[in-house]
């Protein structure tokens, strides 16, 4: 069911709120917070936002086939444990066959029946499990290389930035320029429909989850390069802070309707409001309790036709 | 020649009797073969004295079954258990509210009202999916509490809940009284009551129930807020059990008791599901976890069993599901 602003802009799921709110928050920001728009402010809420962003644009292809993936957290906070835990020469493939394993689980489960909610939790919980048992705290040296690549700069602009130009590029052609977004739209539309008209639904699923749990991975191998440290619980909150990004930029969780763009909007929303409470002084845990509140208030917005998961 | 056609009508009563064992809930198998296998590798964990104390672990868990075992019949979920048992921790423990002891818990079963009308009225009036609208119910309550007790850090539980969580009568912990007083009431309710009936038309076949006039919101409300409040005296239970208020206190209410609902036979939209069932699990479930502590596998440890534990029955409820669609 697509509310009024999504048959509006069609497709995209772009609407007043998902535009608006990220220009609402700047402003605001630039208003009451003096040191907002300082160059160094910036900066940080760029470094800050890189690796959510990341997770949101894998978030978005499994949201537009009608699914969602909240394992997504446990695998970052895995990632974050392989880089620091094995031979540093393998410790990238290492955690991205790890990915590829996770996805297809999630994905096989998901197209065998299960509810993607339920399956995703259980791979979440079972995920941060193995990840707390083969590194019970934060520690471990990270990979130089990994460490470079978080943390440079080139013309004058910080690591993250290209991250997120690399990230929203792949994103956007895997979605607007290949066969497979065509594909992906068509299912999470109507997956009855595309079925009929020859585009099956097995293997493009299949492929988003592998898809968002490779985000998880690469967000995951930016995150350990720029704390410089393993942590196996550093993500637990983006598999929450991600769905949050991409209900608020307008991506319909029953799938077909959402952008890149929308992610993107998302992501800063959030970014700005944790930057925000930074600024202001007021306490992470409520920021947190925020998320909350913007979460329901994004999904809330989104009216479907059944009633319960 | 008749009697073939009569089989073939009519499966044997080996069959049926096979059948009829093979849809018992997975938690009673389980349960046999952890039994089994404890007596053969960890033989010190039947003595009656530590599956008393496995029963009394229990106890919360199968308290916030109950709540659970409805809303997954109803084809909703409930998370926020983590949540609400922080919040009464922190309401209970923290001296934040200057009243005596009754007043307190009478706050907490308001509270838990409240926060099941919420999700409720998110589920239904705005019909957000039941998992992201309790998980964000986690997010906000769990951010709040830390919040706040920063100013005001938990303190020693109220006399009247240390009695309940510590005291046995006889050999009973009257913990495992409450549950059962719980469970009978509850069972009985839902097999008696016009309410219980409800819910079986609605989780067999939901939109039939609506076409039929069944109040299915109402229902999904009162489930809901039933679930809450059976948190809200799964935690009670728990603070009274520790003694003290903590801040990671029902931490894995919430997939304990999915896990514990499902292995108890209570599928998504089957309609199916007694009480017992997702009791047994429970059980179930605390033993596996101490067999796991026994073992020397920990908190991590149990984390994967329980992922473990809910990806499997939900693949073996699905094949099934499957099997009786074909």
């Amino acid at each position: 069911m697509m509310g009024r602003s999504a048959r509006r802009f069609g497709r995209s799921g772009l609407g007043y709120v998902a535009i608006g709110l990220p220009l609402a928050m700047f402003a605001l920001l630039a208003a009451f917070a003096p040191e907002f728009l300082s160059l160094q402010n910036i900066v940080n809420v760029n470094n800050q936002i890189t690796a959510l962003l990341i997770v949101a644009l894998g978030q978005l292809l499994v949201a537009l086939i009608g699914g969602i993936d909240i394992s997504v957290g446990s695998v970052v906070s895995l990632t974050s444990v392989v880089i620091v835990s094995v031979n540093p020469a393998l410790a990238v493939p290492a955690a991205l066959a790890l990915g590829v394993v996770v996805g297809l689980a999630n994905g096989l489960g998901v197209s065998f029946g299960v509810h993607p909610l339920i399956m995703t939790l259980s791979s979440m919980t079972f995920l941060q499990g193995l990840a707390l048992l083969w590194l019970a705290g934060s520690g471990g040296t990270v990979p130089a290389p990994l460490v470079f690549a978080a943390k440079t700069s080139a013309f004058g602009l910080p690591a993250a930035f290209y991250w997120c130009v690399a990230a929203i590029a792949a994103a956007s052609v895997l979605l607007y320029f290949t066969r497979f977004g065509l594909r992906i739209f068509a299912i999470g539309g109507n997956a009855q429909s595309a079925g009929l008209s020859g585009v099956r639904a097995f293997w493009p699923s299949l492929a988003c989850y592998v898809l968002c749990s490779l985000a998880g991975v690469v967000a995951g191998i930016y995150l350990t390069g720029r704390i410089v440290s393993g942590d196996p619980t550093m993500g637990a909150p983006f598999s929450l802070d991600s769905v949050t990004a991409i209900a608020l930029g307008g991506v319909q969780l029953s799938g077909g309707v959402g952008s890149v763009a929308g992610a993107v909007l998302g992501t800063i929303t959030l970014g700005l409001i944790t930057n925000g409470m930074n600024l202001l002084g007021v306490s992470p845990f409520f920021s947190a309790a925020l998320t909350g509140v913007l979460l329901l208030g994004a999904i809330s917005l989104q009216r479907r036709k059944v009633i319960g998961i | 020649m008749s009697g073939v056609a009569m089989d073939e009508a009519r499966p044997g009563w080996a069959r049926r009797a096979a059948g009829r064992l093979l849809s018992l809930p997975i938690a009673y198998y389980g349960t046999a073969a952890l039994l089994l296998f404890a007596a053969a590798a960890r033989p010190n964990l039947l003595q009656p004295f530590l599956l008393l104390l496995i029963l009394r672990q229990a106890a919360p868990l199968g308290v916030a079954v109950i709540g659970q075992s409805l809303c997954i019949r109803l084809l909703s979920l409930d998370l926020s258990f983590g949540g609400v048992a922080l919040a009464v921790s922190y309401i209970l423990t923290s001296g934040f509210l200057p009243f005596p002891e009754p007043v307190l818990i009478a706050i907490c079963l308001l509270f838990g009202v409240a926060i099941g009308a919420i999700n409720a009225f998110f589920i239904t009036r705005l019909r957000a999916s039941s998992v992201i609208v309790t998980l964000a119910m986690v997010l906000i309550l769990s951010g709040v509490v830390t919040a706040f007790s920063q100013l005001r850090a938990p303190g020693d539980s109220p006399e009247m809940l240390r009695y309940i969580g510590q005291t046995r009568l006889g050999m009973l912990p009257i913990t495992v009284i409450v549950w059962v007083v719980a469970l009978i009431p509850m069972a009985l309710f839902l097999r008696l009551s016009v309410f219980g009936r409800y819910v079986d038309a609605i989780g067999a076949n939901p939109r039939a129930a609506l076409t039929s006039g069944v109040p299915y919101v109402r229902a999904i409300y009162v489930a809901h807020i039933f679930s809450s409040l059976f948190a809200v005296l799964s935690a009670f239970l728990l603070v009274g059990f520790v003694g003290f208020g903590s801040l990671s206190i029902g931490a894995d209410l919430a997939l304990n008791s999915l896990a514990a609902v499902i292995l108890g036979g209570v599928g998504f939209g089957s309609g199916k599901g007694g009480v017992l069932g997702p009791a047994v699990a429970a059980f179930m479930l605390m033993f596996t976890f101490n067999l796991l502590t026994s073992i020397g596998l920990g908190e991590p440890g149990k984390q994967m069993a329980q992922g473990a534990v809910v990806a499997l029955a939900a693949i073996a409820y699905a094949a099934r599901g499957q099997e009786r669609a074909h």
